[in-house]
């Protein structure tokens, strides 16, 4: 699969928490989880398991979340969770053993709600830099805000050493000085 | 986004106008460095995908000191344009570069300029630039032999 196929059907998210969740206070984002299952059938021994051992402890846990039982005929079982931003997820427990359901029903407790998708970046940061981002003015001199233009000064290449008329001129001066001094 | 770095953003990809000044200049070492600017590739927030180039402005363009013969082959803005990368946004690109045969620059372009690239090669100056006075009394090395016929 390339990627360009799994953009356009999974999408892709930047790392992201519902207004700051986890940040000096926590809410759960479950809202709602709604077990269904079979009452008869094999498929369903795992979920009626949990239902009997595990499953009060759960609701007993988490009193912010509502928990539902949806017993349905010959229909193989399966986990239904809604959270606070509408997001929904739904995982089929067909022929899982009560322990699989167990860590399903945690994995879906500790969701955030928005789907699951490839992350662009693995970190995010709401402040990018403490200096603030560059701009063209930055590390420039600040003479060139209100300079006249075109200046001579600023356009002329940078003079690396002295050409021979120069040389010669300050070893003109330095001779005439011995001479006039003697 | 709040109106700080709103400003900030505005700030960060503002567009610089640079001037350049040609005269004695290598036109296609010059169309190096422009190219740079027209590019945006001076900024470190440089990315491919981001329109940050910068207008560049050239002046006397007419004063450039081609090497051997090229007079007959190139002039700046064709040497820019060749330096430029070969994508679509090179149309664009060289859009941004005004070039203008003396110092006269339009006042609508000029009050736009707001920084200056540097030359890459002194200006050389010419004997006759020079004022009389210092020719007359620049320090003689040596004299010419009496019999020495400067023709």
């Amino acid at each position: 699969m390339t990627s360009q196929t799994w953009n356009r059907f999974w999408g892709s998210t930047f790392v992201k928490a519902p207004l700051q969740n986890g940040v000096g206070r926590y809410v759960q984002q479950l809202q709602r989880i709604t077990f269904k299952f079979c009452k008869t059938h094999g498929g369903s021994r795992g979920m009626r398991d949990f239902i009997e051992k595990d499953l009060i402890e759960f609701a007993r846990m988490n009193p912010g979340v509502v928990v539902y039982l949806k017993p349905r005929r010959h229909r193989s079982s399966c986990l239904k969770a809604e959270y606070l931003n509408g997001g929904e997820e739904y995982i089929s427990a067909h022929k899982q053993s009560s322990e699989e359901i167990k860590k399903w029903v945690e994995y879906l407790r500790t969701q955030s709600g928005y789907s699951v998708e490839r992350l662009r970046k693995y970190q995010h940061t709401d402040r990018p830099s403490i200096q603030g981002p560059w701009t063209p003015w930055m590390h420039r001199d600040q003479c060139i805000n209100i300079a006249e233009y075109p200046q001579e000064e600023l356009s002329c290449a940078v003079k690396r050493e002295k050409t021979a008329t120069q040389e010669l001129l300050e070893k003109s001066k330095i001779f005439v000085g011995v001479n006039n001094s003697s | 986004m709040s109106v700080a770095r709103r400003v900030q953003q505005w700030a960060t990809f503002g567009r610089m106008w640079y001037l350049y000044d040609a005269r004695w200049q290598n036109p296609f070492h010059s169309a190096d460095k422009i190219k740079l600017y027209l590019a945006g590739r001076n900024k470190p927030i440089y990315h491919p995908l981001s329109d940050c180039g910068d207008h560049v402005v050239v002046i006397n363009s007419l004063d450039i000191a081609l090497p051997g013969m090229e007079w007959e082959k190139r002039i700046l803005r064709k040497a820019v344009y060749n330096k430029l990368d070969k994508n679509l946004l090179r149309r664009g690109r060289m859009a941004r570069l005004h070039i203008f045969p003396y110092d006269k620059v339009p006042d609508n372009i000029l009050e736009n300029v707001s920084a200056q690239m540097r030359q890459l090669r002194p200006v050389p100056i010419r004997l006759d630039q020079i004022p009389e006075e210092e020719v007359v009394n620049f320090p003689k090395v040596y004299d010419w032999p009496k019999d020495h016929v400067i023709s």
